[in-house]
């Protein structure tokens, strides 16, 4: 049932909050390296999806497989183990730890794996000279902008070199310009990693930076991997 | 009117903020009706203790007949004290006998008890009818015809009883009663006592007024962003000001109401409470109207005040809220100078005097300003001593990242805990200095013995026998026991002349040994005991124990004609020694004889005294030399040896501040609590995305730990130094020297549990936020 060779492919989900179905038989898949994008409107379950995908959310059936491992059949503990080693995320307002200055940000998932700090912080501030916000390492999140705010999440996402990046809607909250550089850095850094990204959005234009869509509508999932 | 208008339209917005609105202003009126209870508590003590104390005193012995001989009247009544204890309490009562047929009546007692009748309070009541008091039922076998109402009782849960006895008589220890109620004036508090009070209530109270003037600003955060929503529509700062004004006004209102209600609940049930064996009359928890009136107008006034202060260190702008804790460093001059200025109000006001009359204002004041000077210190101290913290574990630096960004909140949860804990640190010192004049050493070695027996009734044969039957009594290890009387140098003497007497112990030769430095003794011997390094007294010994004469053992003889003479020998070869100290720490001199040199049978009006040692690890060993005692005689007294006696007056301010201080402590507690919920729930996102990372829950745990141990130790370290030089200025202040210094250590114990208290019952929160549906925002 799984497409060949896919690194993280989820099959016939179905989620429901109260009475309102969120996930309604979606299937997806990426293969390693490969950015998908996953669109559609609001409320269509996009978000639902991707939390689904990084065993954030447990689904009411389905099944979603990792690397040949069913997530569900996982602990708590193992999924949150595997989403500090194997998975990276950015959200669309960047959500950093206010308290933590930007460097301690990107940081902080290496520290979470047991990593010194010096050594963390030096590789994060790698990261962060990749993504051009270097200069605001020493400083807190609301002293960044929005779009440098949203360089040093996908930093933090990215320092860890995760095998996935699950990104929601990560240039949400940015204007055109800062979107695109945004987008542009994700997708170079991923790429030059080794590193799948799931992408949230609902912008054609940010779809674009995509090997493939994946579109979702009421719930249900139209991933062409699985008609092969 | 603009004021007025602001002031409505923030109550509007409290009240009709919806679920969330009205989720703010109830854990405000939560919080503030805590304090508003505790408040009103306080303010109903002084009624309380005037009303135990007017009971107390009216159910004692009417003075009169206390200070002069009472003729017998169809009124009067014979009684004797039969005061026990059990378990640990005390068990107040009489053996009473009427001699007329309309005898005086106690308070609360409706008929006078016949014989073997008893009128019981409902607490002792319900112990005897009990599995739980079968002991106290076997000492006192009473039946229990009547049940002494409220007006008798100084408490609701007093062991208290009246036993009505056909066989009580002057002679074997009945003292004749004219009426009841004391009206003596009641003695006023010392000096050192009214100091100890002042820092009692100011200790007390302090965390009370910060925990309120806290609770009005609980959910402050998501307030100020609702303002700058009202920015952004046009609203000026002052009228943002005055709105939130207006909404602290309502939380606090709305508190007033709650308070007054936890108040009347609480006094409804309080008569069903027992704390460390105290309890109170629901009617005695009335607060002065004056107090309450107080109370209803400064707690709204403050949540406004202090909502105004507040408003100041925060910059509402129509794109959101701005903190200027950020950019603005606290400064220190001003906050050394409140705790300064205090220590400088008590080193004017000067020494108390010993008898002079105190002015408690200056000393309450000048304790005031050192507590919440100190209250001041703290949110600097905190600033200054976090941004030095840096590197360490997420978790480590989670907690000082975010206490770097904003203390305030932390700094404002630990105030409370910082002067309740400076407080108690000066008054433990207090209470340790001024012990000695309330603790007198009793000169007792419990060592020895851990009971002391002493009946005016058992005499002559009867006293021999008590002694065995003690000795007989499970858990009894050795009795000291004594059959002990007067006697005198026969002959006849003129009026003016002094009668020689000295006394006479009888007891068998480890009895004598324990009374008396005798090396050799065998049954049969004789001693006269001379007083350790007093010749004046020794020679008065031997006018009467006279080494081959006769001495007369009936004391009475020679002044009652009824008297019968009982002479006896003390033997020519009896030894001379010196006396030494019994474990009640008394000095027997005279005469001492084994009971093979005198019979104590023969001895016409000779006490039973037992000093009794048992083992402890017998269970109620205590209760079974008291039910042994009880069996000889009703009216014997059974004490308790102690190397120290503490004064009734001290012990219960000491009582009063240990309820306190418990209460006060819970209060913090909550405050605490209340806080670190409050910030979780604002991080409800944030830990959803932390979770996301994979973030491990103990992580987060740790963190909130961090979040709570780095201010309350700040805190403590600013309390235990600011208590420790207000306890040595109070000291001083009565002229005594501090004795102990480490007093604190129990202080910083407590603060140590409630950080841990604080962060155990935050975690169940956290772990339900640490949930991953925080994500959704659909």
């Amino acid at each position: 049932m799984t497409p060949a060779g896919s690194l993280l492919a989820a099959h016939d989900l179905h989620k429901t909050y109260g009475s309102t179905p969120a996930l309604d038989g979606a299937s997806f898949s990426v293969h390693p390296g490969e950015v998908v994008a996953v669109m559609g409107p609001s409320g269509s379950g996009k978000s639902t999806l991707l939390h689904c995908l990084a065993g954030i959310v447990t689904p009411d059936s389905g099944t979603v497989t990792y690397g040949g491992r069913e997530l569900s059949a996982m602990s708590d503990a193992g999924r949150s183990a595997l989403r500090r080693t194997d998975f990276g995320f950015v959200f669309q307002f960047g959500q950093l730890v206010p308290e933590l200055t930007c460097v301690e940000n990107v940081a902080l998932p290496l520290r979470l794996n047991g990593v010194k700090r010096k050594e963390a912080e030096g590789t994060a501030l790698e990261w962060m000279a990749r993504l051009e916000v270097d200069d605001v390492a020493a400083k807190r999140p609301g002293e960044v902008s929005g779009g440098q705010g949203q360089r040093v999440a996908v930093a933090r996402a990215l320092v860890a070199t995760p095998k996935v990046v699950f990104a929601d809607e990560p240039t949400g909250a940015l204007d055109s310009l800062n979107g695109e550089r945004v987008m542009e850095l994700l997708t170079e850094s991923a790429r030059t990693a080794g590193t799948a990204v799931v992408l949230v959005t609902h912008e054609a234009r940010v779809a674009a930076y995509s090997d493939r869509d994946v579109v979702v509508r009421d719930g249900r999932c139209r991933d062409l991997e699985y008609a092969v | 009117m603009t004021w007025l208008r602001d002031l409505g339209l923030g109550i509007r917005f409290a009240a009709g903020g919806g679920r969330e609105g009205w989720a703010r202003t109830a854990l405000t009126a939560v919080g503030v009706g805590l304090g508003v209870a505790l408040l009103l508590t306080a303010a109903s003590v002084p009624h309380l203790l005037t009303e135990r104390s007017s009971r107390d005193r009216a159910r004692a012995e009417v003075a009169a007949s206390r200070d002069a001989v009472v003729p017998k009247s169809d009124t009067t009544v014979l009684r004797v004290n039969a005061a026990t204890e059990y378990r640990g309490i005390g068990v107040e009562g009489f053996l009473m006998r009427a001699e007329g047929a309309h005898p005086v009546l106690p308070p609360g007692v409706e008929a006078f008890p016949g014989p073997g009748e008893m009128a019981a309070s409902p607490a002792l009541r319900e112990l005897l009818a009990s599995p739980e008091g079968a002991l106290l039922k076997e000492r006192l076998p009473y039946r229990v015809t009547s049940t002494i109402a409220d007006p008798g009782l100084r408490s609701p849960h007093e062991l208290y009883f009246y036993v009505g006895s056909d066989s009580l008589t002057p002679a074997t220890g009945g003292h004749r009663l004219a009426g009841y109620g004391d009206d003596t004036p009641a003695e006023p508090l010392t000096p050192v006592l009214v100091v100890l009070v002042i820092l009692i209530c100011v200790v007390l109270l302090s965390p009370v007024a910060i925990f309120i003037a806290t609770a009005v600003r609980f959910g402050g955060d998501r307030r100020d962003r609702r303002l700058a929503a009202l920015r952004l529509v046009g609203t000026d700062i002052r009228t943002t000001r005055r709105i939130a004004a207006g909404e602290a006004l309502f939380g606090s209102l709305l508190g007033l109401l709650a308070g007054l209600a936890f108040f009347l609940v609480g006094r409804r049930f309080i008569g069903h409470i027992e704390l460390w064996n105290h309890s109170a009359f629901p009617s005695d928890l009335t607060p002065a109207l004056w107090q309450a009136a107080l109370i209803a107008v400064a707690v709204p006034l403050s949540a406004v005040l202090v909502t105004l202060v507040a408003m100041r260190s925060v910059a509402v702008e129509p794109l959101g809220v701005m903190r200027h804790t950020g950019s603005r460093r606290r400064r220190l001059w001003w906050r050394l100078l409140v705790p300064a200025l205090g220590l400088a109000v008590l080193g004017l006001t000067g020494k108390v005097e010993e008898d002079a009359p105190v002015d408690p204002y200056p000393i309450a004041a000048g304790a005031v300003l050192v507590l919440f000077g100190l209250a001041l210190l703290l949110p600097w101290l905190i600033e200054a001593g976090v941004s030095r913290l840096h590197g360490g574990a997420p978790a480590w630096q989670l907690a000082v990242r975010r206490l770097q960004l904003n203390s305030g909140a932390a700094s404002r949860a630990v105030s409370g805990i910082t002067v309740a804990v400076a407080g108690a640190v000066a008054l433990q010192m207090l209470f340790a200095a001024v012990g000695d004049e309330f603790e007198s050493m009793t000169g007792q070695d419990p060592s020895r013995a851990q009971f002391h027996t002493f009946s005016e009734k058992v005499t002559g044969d009867a006293a021999a026998r008590t002694i065995e039957k003690f000795r007989a009594t499970e858990g009894v290890e050795r009795v000291i026991g004594t059959v002990e009387t007067y006697v005198i140098k026969p002959g006849t003497f003129g009026e003016d002349e002094v009668t020689p007497t000295t006394s006479l112990t009888v007891g068998d030769c480890a009895t004598l040994k324990e009374l008396a430095e005798i090396s050799s003794c065998e049954e049969g011997d004789s001693f006269v005991v001379h007083p350790r390094g007093d010749k004046e007294l020794s020679d008065w010994v031997d006018e009467t124990a006279r080494k081959g004469e006769e001495v007369e053992l009936n004391p009475a003889f020679g002044w009652d004609p009824k008297a019968k003479s009982v002479r006896w020998t003390l033997p020519a070869d009896a030894a001379t020694v010196t006396t030494s100290r019994d474990p009640i720490g008394l000095e027997h001199s005279g005469i001492m004889a084994t009971v093979g040199a005198i019979d104590p049978r023969i001895l016409p009006s000779a006490q039973t005294v037992a000093q009794i040692k048992v083992d402890e690890g017998v269970e109620d060993v205590a209760e079974y030399v008291r039910n042994t005692a009880a069996r000889i005689d009703p009216g014997m007294r059974v004490a308790t040896l102690a190397s120290t006696e503490r004064d009734r007056q001290y012990a219960s301010v000491q009582t009063g501040l240990r309820l306190g201080a418990a209460a006060t402590l819970l209060l913090i507690a909550s405050s605490m609590l209340i806080s670190q919920l409050e910030q979780l729930r604002e991080r409800k996102r944030l830990l959803s995305v932390l979770v996301a990372f994979g973030t491990r829950r103990v992580t987060l745990g740790w963190s909130v730990l961090w979040q709570t141990a780095v201010p309350v130790t700040a805190g403590l370290l600013v309390a235990i130094a600011g208590g420790l030089g207000l306890g040595a200025v109070m000291t001083w202040m009565l002229d005594k020297t501090v004795t102990q210094w480490w007093l604190f250590l129990p202080m910083a114990g407590a603060g140590g549990a409630l950080i841990v208290l604080v962060t155990l019952l935050s975690l169940p929160l956290l772990w339900r936020l640490m949930r991953p549906d925080g994500l959704r925002t659909e």
